[in-house]
């Protein structure tokens, strides 16, 4: 039962300020986008229309804190289909992004890895300018595993023992992917994090 | 194609993970005669992690600004990277706003929209053309084909360059080296499932379990790729999948770039046809 008294009206604006937000009202809720996504085919709670009307009301607390928002594969299938171009897959990363503020803030617990997968990733950039796959792994797993270097390398050579001789053996992983590739000029892309992210 | 020269963003996975895709698309390219020069000191386009849209606009704003000082389109092998470097070439070009956002974070993102952003597929097909590759064929490439796409060649539509449902322009690559495509149109653009490799493992092993038995129905010898994170996805990841599903699939998954490659005459090992995890032997005994 929707509680009306605990709908954030406000909801919807932020979202609209959001990069990526700005189409969300023009939904009329045809489903179009939920048909055609491979997730919801696979995972039979996953429901981007739903998503979109909930947050439409205002129910702030419960999108922020559904877990499927995690799991869109940003295929872009849906904004392609869209007959209201509401650009659907930007619109699940803005409001991913709105959980991410709330649970740096405290007031939201995320049941995912994925922002913490993309911060590692952006902190590769960050560094180097280009993508260190090492660099990743080793920042993720020590993240997931509560913040433990040494656990964190368990875990990791236990997921990826087959896999990385399986690529080393055919020179994808040779002694080369141990070491970042960088850019030169590694001050521009400091900026570009500096300014972008308020860092 | 009157362009001799282009500025070459090989993307992240090209020195390590897709470096049959790099050796293959550099091998093309030279035998076609047209000079792919590497950009100096290009960066990573964000990927499908940078969620923020200021943040993608800027970092490809840098690589688009370094290929316009040297007065070149770039063009690169990976579907992400294209996509991010198009959108941002668009949005800067519409948004004068936006490019004054851009120069304020540093003088290095001072793009002014002159040259354009083009994924090695469409330079092939609609640059080259296939009048100019098909005076250049030297052997026929005898392999059943099923032609994945995936996403970001044909969706979104401010970006897509090839059609959403049924893109094509691999099918005509594919039947002009003398190959056949299976039937594989349900197929072509679902997701493989990649993005969600590290997050969520058994959903993205489910989306590529479909595209790879799908092709194996279909009667397939090899899938055809034109995005690194589809090979890692498909073709690196295949072992794990076949273990952890109790599957057997054993479905060769190669690069557009090295079939074609095959087909203009250039040596299967130039075109790194033994770097692919799943073997490609039984594809280089139906060269002719
Ligand atoms: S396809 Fe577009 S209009 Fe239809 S429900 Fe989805 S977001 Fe709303
Ligand atoms: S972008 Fe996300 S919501 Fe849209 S179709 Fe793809 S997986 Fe589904």
């Amino acid at each position: 039962m929707i509680k009306t008294w605990e709908l954030d009206l406000n909801f919807r604006n932020e979202i609209l300020n959001e990069p990526g937000g700005a189409h969300l009202s023009a939904c009329f809720q045809c489903s179009t986008c939920t048909i055609g996504c491979p997730i919801a085919e696979i995972v039979p709670s996953y429901n981007p229309r739903k998503i979109i009307q909930m947050s439409l009301l205002g129910m702030r607390e419960e999108v922020l804190s559904n877990p499927d928002l995690w799991i869109c594969a940003i295929c872009q299938t849906c904004t392609a289909r869209c007959p209201q171009d509401v650009r659907i897959s930007d619109l699940l990363a803005a409001i991913r992004r709105i959980a991410e503020k709330d649970a740096e803030a405290g007031k939201l617990k995320i049941d995912s890895v994925r922002p913490l997968f993309e911060k590692a990733f952006l902190h590769q950039l960050e560094k180097y300018g280009r993508l260190f796959d090492m660099g990743l792994a080793m920042e993720f797993y020590k993240g997931k595993e509560g913040g433990s270097f040494i656990k964190g390398q368990l875990a990791m050579m236990k997921d990826f023992k087959d896999f990385g001789m399986r690529m080393f053996k055919k020179g994808k992983m040779g002694p080369k992917a141990m070491f970042p590739e960088k850019v030169k000029k590694t001050e521009e892309i400091k900026k570009i994090f500096e300014k972008v992210e308020g860092k | 194609m009157s362009e001799k020269k282009l500025a070459y963003h090989p993307g992240c996975p090209s020195a390590t993970t897709a470096i049959e895709q790099d050796m293959s698309t550099k091998a093309v390219f030279e035998k076609l005669g047209i000079e792919l020069a590497e950009m100096e000191d290009w960066n990573c386009c964000g990927a499908a992690e940078a969620e923020d849209p200021i943040l993608v606009y800027a970092l490809n704003a840098r690589n688009l600004a370094i290929a316009e000082k040297d007065g070149l389109d770039i063009v690169t092998p990976c579907s992400i990277c294209y996509y991010n470097l198009a959108r941002t070439d668009k949005a800067l070009r519409e948004d004068e706003g936006l490019r004054a956002k851009m120069s304020e974070i540093d003088d290095s993102l001072n793009y002014k929209g002159t040259i354009k952003a083009r994924h090695i597929l469409d330079v092939l097909v609609n640059g080259i053309g296939m009048d100019e590759l098909s005076g250049k064929i030297e052997k026929k490439v005898n392999v059943k084909v099923a032609p994945y796409y995936g996403c970001y060649i044909g969706r979104p539509g401010e970006t897509a360059f090839d059609d959403p449902d049924d893109p094509d322009l691999m099918d005509k690559l594919i039947e002009l080296i003398g190959g056949e495509n299976v039937q594989f149109s349900s197929m072509k653009t679902k997701c493989c499932g990649g993005p969600l490799m590290m997050t969520r493992e058994d959903i993205a092993f489910e989306m590529a379990r479909k595209v790879l038995e799908s092709a194996k129905n279909a009667g397939a010898d090899c899938i055809a790729l034109a995005c690194p994170l589809c090979g890692m996805m498909l073709d690196a990841k295949q072992p794990d999948m076949e273990k952890k599903l109790k599957i057997t699939i054993e479905m060769p998954v190669v690069y557009i770039t090295q079939l074609l490659g095959l087909a203009l005459g250039i040596d299967s090992n130039k075109l790194g046809f033994n770097k692919n995890i799943v073997s490609t032997k039984e594809i280089l005994g139906k060269v002719i």
